[in-house]
């Protein structure tokens, strides 16, 4: 592996070697170094309600079942049978109260345990030959959830979650505890992309930039009043913790308003009232800032935006999340979810999703024409030419460090973190400069488990997002028993 | 008119499937959509209403090869109900393939005129330059319904888009249940069911119609 110093130090002062965006060496320290070791979204709790539903989803080449087991515990389970390595569930959603591999009949009970051996005691010898007792699949390294937003972490010593999104949290609060529900996510939409994945990921932070240019067909044909460069402009990008974000300014009016300025219905801003704190709300009453498009590290997007979506001049918000989930140095695939807040009138939920589908995802009729750009980039990216190039990432600074415009004052803006008005490259620079920490470190070597072994899976990594009940031990032969009367598979 | 004993019996696509034309009435934005569905079993190939059927979707799909989008929508009805719901993999038995509320395009005629308003914008990067776009059609059928002004026809779609000349060309595959209604001006779309074949999508974006 050739030193990346050089490459990192450049990227660190917001001059950016163009082939980072299409670096097979650098994907190969991504894999180990960021996302070995960063939180990654894989799941929202809307999508597993019920006690036995799971969905399966990545982290790189990782699949894992997350899945709600019988009381109600959200577990990620590496998606690879005990045995011979088998992946237990090749569906991508469902419900089921056990798994069973397709190849020699092992079974696993949704919260993970293994129930059902063929033959344990005529090929094994029972327990004296292997240890079927407190066998899980392997559990994700790490779990968490904040707003029923599940991720997954590959370090077993990460930092925990809520400390790792730090201020951030602030706003994707608005995004996702717009009532006392929270959030319900349908989808995902899912396509590949032929572009590198930070590209999505620096986009969504903070590029303000690129909106009254890229997106100027959607304002043309009356989709949707804001792009507009002098409006764009007049908005705030904030960096708050492990994500930031772009917002737009408000027209005048009162904290009421402003919300139902961008479509929310009366009903639902007075929950907004009773659930955001007041600084939050002090960003949209006082300082007329509304959340639009953000990132956290290393690869979760969202987006809130309000377009016309009837032959009338009422606007409808929306909210989507997306993961740029990788592929290989030049290629992404994206998921995209529409998310409303559960307690929505089921009419705004319907036309909130028109927004969407209007809007964004693989149908989208902003993200048609981002996507052209990210794969044109990642593509121009992967010769030498690109070598001898390092992109001005120095928005918003002067030569000599000066901002072009000062950070927004505690009374101006009343969101944790940093933010400045108008075109800069802040959160950019803030995404990649952890980026480049983290390409940095090697990460440690990983613990092994020995399947049937002497070796146990610790109580603290048992992949849980709350802590596990206690299980009763005798439970065993009566789970396999049952197991093996349903016949149950996944 | 007699059917040959060996055509096939028209039915849902698979066992424990929702038939393809049940997914409009399902679907979040298919409250307009018309309901009328097929009776009895496919048309002859020779029968007039398969002929006239046929003619139609070969025409839209040189028009849709062509991006000749202002003449593809006055092809639709004003209550059309435009939907390819997404596709998931699930277990044989799940009763279920299609992601619950979510689709690539569920659309009526605004949001499509919309779609179609931006492509003759001059600031539709995606599609300048043009893509180039084959849509292979085939396995065409026809069936009657209860009104003698419907048809549904189903049909099998490839479309082939191919842009610049570095990247490789990418395919959609999918299978189509139309509703075809008579009008003073001819044949016109009033509901179309895009069942595509991926569940992850291989194309940058869906900027183009099925
Ligand atoms: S690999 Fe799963 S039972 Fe053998
Ligand atoms: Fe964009």
């Amino acid at each position: 592996m050739s030193d990346q110093s050089a490459v990192l130090n450049d990227v660190r002062r917001g001059m950016i070697p163009a082939h980072i965006y299409n670096d097979q060496e650098l994907f190969e320290l991504e894999k180990e170094r960021v996302f070995g070791r960063a939180w990654v979204f894989v799941a929202h709790e809307s999508e597993i309600p019920n006690a036995g539903d799971y969905v399966v989803r990545r982290v790189l080449e990782d699949s894992f079942i997350i899945a709600r087991d019988e009381k109600g515990v959200v577990r990620a389970h590496f998606n690879m049978c005990l045995h011979r390595g088998m992946q237990v569930c090749r569906a991508e959603m469902g419900n089921a109260s056990h798994f069973r591999c397709p190849y020699h009949g092992w079974s696993y009970r949704n919260d993970g345990r293994i129930v059902g051996l063929p033959f344990h005691q005529e090929a094994y010898g029972g327990e004296a030959g292997f240890k079927r007792k407190g066998q899980r699949l392997l559990p994700a390294p790490n779990l968490a959830s904040y707003n029923g937003l599940i991720f997954i972490s590959m370090d077993p010593d990460a930092q925990p979650l809520e400390e790792f999104l730090g201020d951030f949290r602030f706003y994707l609060d608005y995004y996702t505890r717009q009532s006392p529900s929270g959030i319900e996510l349908r989808g995902p939409q899912r396509w590949r992309i032929k572009a590198n994945w930070k590209i999505g990921a620096e986009n969504f932070a903070g590029d303000m930039y690129h909106t009254p240019q890229t997106h100027t067909s959607v304002v043309e044909i009356g989709l949707f009043r804001e792009p507009k460069a002098e409006k764009r402009k007049d908005g705030c990008t904030y960096w708050a913790g492990s994500g930031g974000g772009t917002t737009y300014k408000l027209p005048p009016g009162s904290l009421d308003e402003r919300f139902r300025y961008v479509g929310y219905p009366q009903e639902m801003v007075d929950r907004m009232k009773q659930m955001l704190s007041e600084d939050q709300l002090k960003v949209v009453g006082d300082d007329g800032f509304m959340i639009s498009a953000a990132s956290i590290y290393p690869n979760l997007s969202l987006v809130h935006n309000w377009p016309k979506v009837a032959d009338t001049d009422q606007v409808l918000p929306f909210i989507s999340i997306r993961q740029w989930q990788p592929i290989s140095a030049d290629e992404t695939e994206v998921l995209s979810w529409f998310a409303v807040d559960a307690e929505a009138p089921e009419e705004f939920k319907a036309l909130s999703y028109k927004a969407y589908l209007m809007c964004f995802g693989s149908t989208g009729m902003f993200e048609q024409d981002d996507v052209e750009n990210w794969v044109s980039l990642t593509n121009t990216a992967a010769g030498s030419m690109a070598r001898r190039l390092l992109l001005n990432s120095r928005m918003g600074l002067l030569e000599d460090g000066t901002e072009v415009v000062p950070a927004l004052g505690p009374d101006q803006f009343h969101g944790p973190g940093v933010a400045h008005t108008g075109y800069a490259e802040y959160n950019q620079r803030e995404l990649l400069t952890r980026w480049a920490d983290h390409i940095e470190q090697p990460v440690k070597a990983a613990s092994t488990l020995e399947v049937g072994g002497a070796e146990q899976v610790s109580v603290s990594q048992a992949g849980a997002a709350r802590p596990a009940v206690p299980e009763p031990a005798d439970q065993d032969r009566a789970d396999q028993a049952r197991a093996d009367r349903l016949g149950a598979q996944a | 008119m007699s059917t040959p004993a060996t055509t096939p019996v028209s039915g849902p696509a698979a066992r424990g499937v929702t038939p393809v034309d049940l997914h409009s009435a399902r679907s979040v934005l298919g409250a307009h959509a018309s309901r009328i569905q097929r009776t009895g079993r496919t048309l002859p190939f020779s029968d007039e209403r398969h002929l006239q059927a046929s003619q139609w979707l070969v025409d839209e799909a040189w028009l849709l090869d062509a991006q000749a989008y202002e003449e593809w929508l006055e092809l639709l009805t004003d209550d059309i109900h435009y939907l390819m719901p997404v596709r998931v993999t699930t277990a044989l038995g799940a009763g279920y393939d299609t992601s619950p509320g979510m689709a690539h395009f569920d659309e009526d005629k605004y949001s499509l005129s919309r779609r179609v308003a931006r492509f003759l914008t001059e600031h539709a990067w995606t599609e300048d330059p043009p893509s180039r776009l084959r849509h292979h059609l085939s396995n065409v059928r026809t069936f009657a319904t209860d009104d003698p002004d419907h048809l549904v026809v189903d049909s099998a779609t490839l479309l082939f888009r191919n842009r610049g000349d570095v990247r490789e060309g990418s395919f959609v595959s999918a299978g189509r249940e139309d509703l075809l209604r008579r009008t003073d001006e001819g044949w016109k779309l009033a509901r179309r069911t895009i069942m595509v074949d991926d569940a992850v999508m291989r194309m940058q974006n869906l900027a183009i119609f099925l």
